[in-house]
């Protein structure tokens, strides 16, 4: 029963690795409207709402801190932001709503925009740079966009990772 | 519920978001630290692997590139008959021939050729990791170039990657002079032309004699970047309100949002010196 939990969570590991190596290989995403999809923050989601609170956390800091050290050599918005919503959202789905395929794309909005609007008041707006809302406008919309649309089919993805490798099945 | 806020778990989750928040601290007031050292070294070799195998996609099919495939190989039949007596330099990597131009321009460089491993897709000013660290003598504030000029500086360095902030970043602030009028101003990126590949040269003198298409390059006054790297060229000129200066807008040679190889300029003649007679005018 355990070596089933122990190769799910390898498989999330796997996937992890393999995403943050998409995200960061240089031209081999398509930029749409100067952005590309936050493929970690997506996949931590869709992993939070089929494990329990504390392994979510677990994952949801791992892909934090690779999505944080890809932008500077310091972990910061994601990997907090990351552990308290992962945290929550095992909890919750665990413990007062189903993991199904609306109520996670309803998160997604709520939490992949949060998240990366954070994200744009420290990376972006206190420094002060001139048109910053022209990267929100043209940058981070796009992005929000592309980041809740993967967070869609990695649902399929973990969703099915998730009932092919489970203990009770 | 209230039992949750008592349990383990809840505790659990207080503790790892205090660690969190510690770290985030400590990593933030460090410039190197072990844990991106760490990442970076573990995730170097993948990088490596994925950079190359990706170093001549553009997003073409399979189709489309046999049949460029193709065409090259005729043309490079045709060369060949051509050039009998080049063999030699036909062969050569011309990667490091464009470097070796460089070179031989300038003597007093010490150029460490590079690749790009990775572009992250939070940054707004298309930084990017190379794949030389401080075993290739790199260290911050390095210029990088490419063949064509001034590509931008290393902010962060590890053992084997290196972090470079482009010219489009409003981070950089480079001394640069327009080298027809002798006009100088401050190379710095901006959000308004980033998008487009674009720079400006800002803090213009009201009399500034600044055109389209003159070239700009670096003044090297500051010791941080060598005297005369090309900048860009200038493809418009315009004026600030907010700041009350003119400024122009330079676009560089490369486009620098997609170039794959790069130069870093460990070591050159005045690197670190101010040139205390810049104000007299005396270079």
């Amino acid at each position: 029963m355990k070596n089933v939990k122990v190769f799910r969570y390898l498989a999330y590991a796997i996937e992890i690795l393999l995403l943050f190596v998409l995200g960061s290989t240089p031209s081999l995403l398509p930029t749409i409207y100067g952005a590309t999809p936050c493929l970690l923050l997506a996949l931590s989601l869709t992993i939070a709402v089929f494990e329990p609170p504390v392994e979510s956390m677990i994952f949801g800091i791992a892909c934090g801190v690779l999505t944080d050290l890809g932008f500077s050599n310091s972990i910061g918005t994601f990997t907090i932001g990351l552990a308290i919503v992962c945290f929550a959202l095992g909890f919750c789905a665990n413990n007062f709503i189903s993991a199904n395929f609306l109520n996670v794309m309803i998160t997604a909005v709520v939490v992949v925009s949060a998240l990366l609007s954070i994200h744009f008041v420290f990376a972006i707006l206190i420094k002060g740079y001139d048109d910053a809302s022209s990267y929100f406008v043209n940058h981070y919309i796009s992005r929000i966009v592309q980041t809740i649309l993967c967070t869609a089919v990695l649902y399929f993805v973990n969703n099915f990772i998730f009932s092919t490798l489970n203990e009770e099945r | 519920m209230r039992d949750f806020f008592k349990s383990n778990t809840f505790k659990v989750f207080l503790s790892t978001v205090f660690v969190v928040i510690v770290l985030s601290v400590f990593t933030n007031s460090i410039e190197s630290n072990i844990l991106s050292s760490t990442v970076n070294s573990v995730t170097y070799p993948l990088s490596k692997v994925t950079a190359a195998t990706n170093k001549d996609k553009d997003g073409r099919s399979i189709e489309e590139l046999i049949a460029e495939n193709e065409k090259l190989k005729e043309e490079n039949a045709e060369l060949r008959n051509q050039l009998v007596n080049y063999y030699d330099t036909l062969t050569e990597n011309t990667r490091l021939w464009k470097f070796y131009d460089l070179k031989k321009e300038n003597p007093n460089y010490t150029i460490v050729p590079s690749i790009v491993l990775r572009r992250d897709s939070n940054d707004e000013f298309y930084s990017c990791t190379l794949d030389k660290g401080t075993t290739s003598d790199v260290s911050v504030g390095d210029p990088v170039v490419s063949q064509n000029g001034l590509v931008g500086w290393v902010s962060e360095v590890d053992l084997h990657t290196c972090k470079v902030i482009t010219v489009l970043s409003p981070q950089t602030s480079v001394g640069a002079i327009d080298n027809k009028t002798s006009d100088t101003g401050i190379v710095s990126g901006s959000a308004k032309y980033c998008d487009k590949g674009q720079t400006t040269f800002a803090k213009l003198s009201a009399k500034h004699k600044v055109k389209k298409g003159h070239i700009i390059t670096t003044t090297g006054i500051s010791g941080l970047y060598p005297k005369g790297l090309i900048v860009g060229e200038v493809v418009d000129v315009c004026y600030d309100t907010y700041n009350t200066s003119y400024y122009a807008v330079i676009e560089p040679y490369d486009d620098i949002k997609t170039i794959k190889e790069l130069a870093i300029i460990t070591e050159y003649t005045g690197q670190g010196e101010v040139l205390i007679n810049a104000k007299s005018g005396k270079k």
